[in-house]
């Protein structure tokens, strides 16, 4: 056990630094705002695939997508790097972090060719279709039927959440080919092109407001999709679903600390000097938050020690539940600590610097909302808590 | 960062659990718990030279730092270990290495390496809050004498440890005297937990040769660092009880059958365990985050050590009100060995400020930029 990293991991660390002092936009350019999650503006266009091409927009990938083999602890050095400036890879997370990843990691050649690196360079937004009105925590029930036809599958059904969908130039789409096999053995992974025909978007305002349209229900009429189209081998889709992150598993935690940290430290910088400040009510549950924080950086160092190890952690299962509920219990204080000044939503915290892709979620009531994003999608945290019962304590199911 | 234990700290956990669980089993626990002694346990760890384990060399002991003395630490809390290790070694030591001047330093501390002394570090005055402005206990000099007065409170093993380090004022400095126990008065507790036993000590006219005054000038300081040390030390080993607990739990859950199927398929309990095991987790990771700043001197040390006490408080109320909950009516008994967990498990968090007072204290040296 040790405080300090090694200096070839904190000489990676300056390396990425200077590469950002260099190449990071002028803030004055930045200013045109994504509308949804599938939605990149011309300057994050262009400086996600200046880091693609300068191996620094997935530092685990090798220097074909975008990386350079990077190790894990500098991987972890380098998302300090991005959340220290308060930086954002890409404005379409699911292409990069899940679709795209699922290609590099299942697709054949011509698929990552086509898809991956276009996704990855921010030439392509990609869109995340597992959910369906009536499979969502049993994501494994989903019923979107695709019937094989020569060498097409014709799919039929409806997806719904897919966010970003509206902006999206394909989605990612799981369904069922083998309807007779037991639930989890019958899916696959298909890309379908949204210009396909018979693909229809109905793109829905979210909690936060009725402007915000991320989500979207997705719609397939007999859609006709080339069998190329197909990730992986057929009936073989539960095992992307489950393996979509691979290549930045061990990262995901990442996520929801550097969230954790960043409202932490705007709600404190708004907190200072004013008389909440001394409230042992408020001190109460900050102290709180600080240390959810600090334990979560902890558990997922942890974690990345043990992979080195060459070990098969456990942590992973209590990153997600944690970082989320706690994110969760940041806006809320902010909230609570505001009272009535958080009644309006003209009071926006003026944090978030311009590389940042939460803009959208601005005051602390509807980060507060946002938060059930974290304890809802990918998983809500009632099925993490069944994840931990039985593959991490064994109890039965 | 690496934030796991090494191959050498890994295979020095199995060997304080084997030992523990050969000189340390709950038998012998529920044996002091209900009045017996366990003097054999305490000269087992003295031959095995525990007593000295962050000791320097130079003062006799074996100079490891103080993530290792967490791991023993950890199975110490696991087993419920009686005996004076806790106060010797996490409170007297520390005060004294942290207070002594050089040459105090090289009286007391080979004591406590070879076992021949055990200690106990007075601090509380009443408040329950150990903070150091509550401190009225007053020294004065008389000739070559220091003369005592004033009284100190929940203190463990102050009934008795062969010495004290008490916090007194001295000139409106804040000073530590080690004084004999067998002069002072002493109230001892018919206590919750039997394998750590709390006193009240009485000070008044107590006089003691001045060269038992520790080190030189004001050493609130140096007192805070020592009591940061005692705030990780009660932390870690309150995981290791409350991971036991845990581990009961779940091996109830799995084996007690009710309604045709094991309990541990309900999810409502379920979702206990799973929280329960979170917390474990994160007060186990503060905690050795916390002995990790103080074996490398960091400076988030007193912040660290706050929210270690803080997590494991948390930590501690889920499994001990869920621990015993999902044992259902044989928990309740004297006979079933969960008690003996629980109350430890208690102990902790009612000494050295519980979870709210450092989850306050953590807010405000964060906020006054404690933790960058
Ligand atoms: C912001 C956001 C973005 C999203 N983006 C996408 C996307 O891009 N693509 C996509 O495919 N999906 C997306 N989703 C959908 C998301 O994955 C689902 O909402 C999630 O899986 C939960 O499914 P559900 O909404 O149908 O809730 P349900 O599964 O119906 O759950 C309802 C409640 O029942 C509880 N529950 C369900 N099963 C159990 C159980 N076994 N034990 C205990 N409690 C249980 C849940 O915890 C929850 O509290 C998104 C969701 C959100 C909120």
């Amino acid at each position: 056990m040790r405080l300090h990293n090694d200096s070839a991991t904190e000489a990676f660390r300056t390396e990425f630094s200077d590469w950002l002092d260099e190449n990071l936009p002028d803030p004055a350019e930045a200013t045109e705002r994504p509308h949804s999650s599938a939605d990149t503006p011309a300057w994050a266009r262009a400086f996600q695939a200046k880091m693609f091409d300068d191996g620094w927009l997935v530092p685990a990938y090798p220097p074909e997508f975008g990386g350079r083999n990077a190790g894990l602890f500098e991987q972890l050095v380098y998302f300090e790097e991005l959340g220290r400036r308060d930086v954002t890879r890409s404005f379409n997370p699911q292409g990069l972090g899940i679709v795209g990843a699922s290609i590099v990691s299942f697709g054949n050649d011509q698929q990552k060719r086509d898809y991956a690196i276009p996704i990855l360079r921010a030439e392509m937004m990609a869109a995340l279709g597992m959910s369906e009105p009536n499979a969502g925590s049993d994501l494994a029930g989903l019923t979107t039927r695709a019937a094989i036809d020569g060498d097409e599958f014709v799919v039929s059904g409806q997806k719904v959440w897919t966010s970003g969908a509206h902006d999206a130039d394909m989605i990612l789409a799981f369904v069922r080919t083998d309807p007779d096999a037991p639930k989890h053995k019958g899916i696959s992974a298909l890309i379908i092109d949204t210009d396909t025909p018979g693909v229809t978007r109905r793109p829905f305002a979210d909690i936060t407001g009725p402007d915000h349209t991320d989500f979207n229900e997705v719609f397939f009429d007999d859609v006709r999709v080339p069998r190329k189209n197909l990730v992986g081998e057929l009936n073989d889709g539960w095992r992307i679903c489950n393996g979509a992150l691979a290549h930045e598993r061990a990262m995901l935690w990442i996520m929801w600390s550097q969230g954790l940290d960043k409202m932490l430290r705007e709600f404190l910088s708004e907190l200072r000097g004013t008389a909440k400040a001394d409230d042992p009510v408020v001190l109460d549950k900050v102290g709180k938050l600080v240390a959810d924080a600090q334990s979560l950086r902890l558990l997922g160092n942890r974690q990345l020690a043990k992979q080195q190890r060459g070990l098969v952690p456990a942590e992973q299962s209590i990153l997600k539940m944690m970082g989320s509920e706690a994110q969760r219990e940041v806006a809320l204080l902010a909230v609570e600590a505001l009272g009535p000044a958080a009644l309006d939503q003209r009071r926006v915290p003026g944090h978030s610097s311009v590389f940042a892709s939460d803009k959208h979620v601005v005051t602390w009531f509807n980060r507060y909302l946002f938060g059930f994003a974290g304890t809802i999608s990918g998983g809500t945290s009632e099925i993490q808590r069944n994840i931990i019962a039985e593959r991490v304590l064994g109890l039965p199911r | 960062m690496d934030f796991e234990l090494t191959d050498d700290q890994l295979e020095l956990q199995r060997t304080v659990r084997d030992v523990l669980a050969q000189e340390c089993p709950p038998d012998l626990v529920r044996a002091v718990t209900e009045g017996g002694a366990a003097d054999e346990l305490w000269d087992t760890l003295v031959s095995l030279d525990w007593p000295g384990l962050t000791i320097a060399t130079e003062h006799g002991g074996t100079g490891y730092s103080w993530v290792e003395l967490a791991i023993v630490l950890e199975e110490f809390g696991r087993a419920v270990a009686p005996g004076p290790f806790l106060a010797t070694v996490t409170q007297f030591a520390s005060a004294v290495r942290a207070v002594a001047t050089p040459h105090q330093a090289s009286h007391w501390l080979p004591l406590v390496a070879s076992g021949a002394v055990t200690g106990a570090f007075a601090v509380d005055e009443g408040a329950g809050t150990w903070l150091l402005d509550g401190v009225s206990a007053a020294a004065t000099c008389d000739g070559e004498d220091l003369v005592l007065a004033g009284t100190k409170r929940y203190v463990l093993d102050g009934a008795t440890a062969d010495e004290i380090a008490v916090v007194v004022r001295l000139d409106a400095q804040l000073r530590v005297v080690v004084v004999p126990r067998s002069a002072l008065g002493v109230d001892a507790f018919a206590p919750i937990d039997a394998t750590s036993v709390h006193a009240d000590l009485d000070l008044d006219g107590c006089r003691v040769p001045v060269d038992r005054l520790l080190g030189e000038g004001d050493a609130t300081e140096a007192i805070s660092a020592a009591i940061d040390e005692a705030l990780v030390a009660i932390s870690v080993s309150t995981v290791g009880t409350c991971q036991r607990i845990l581990e009961l739990d779940v091996e109830y859950a799995k084996e007690r059958r009710q309604f045709d199927v094991p309990i541990g398929s309900f999810q409502a309990v379920k979702h206990k365990l799973a929280d329960m095991y979170r917390d474990v987790e994160r007060a186990r990771a503060l905690s050795y985050f916390a002995a990790l700043c103080l074996a490398e001197g960091d400076s988030r040390a007193a912040v660290a050590a706050s929210m270690a006490k803080a997590a494991a408080g948390e930590c501690q109320q889920r499994c001990t009100q869920d621990g015993l909950q999902i044992f259902g009516g044989i928990g309740y008994t004297w006979e079933h060995d969960l008690h003996l967990y629980l109350r430890r498990a208690k102990v902790g968090e009612l000494t050295f400020g519980g979870a709210s007072q450092h989850r306050q204290r953590v807010a405000r040296l964060t906020l006054a930029g404690g933790l960058a």
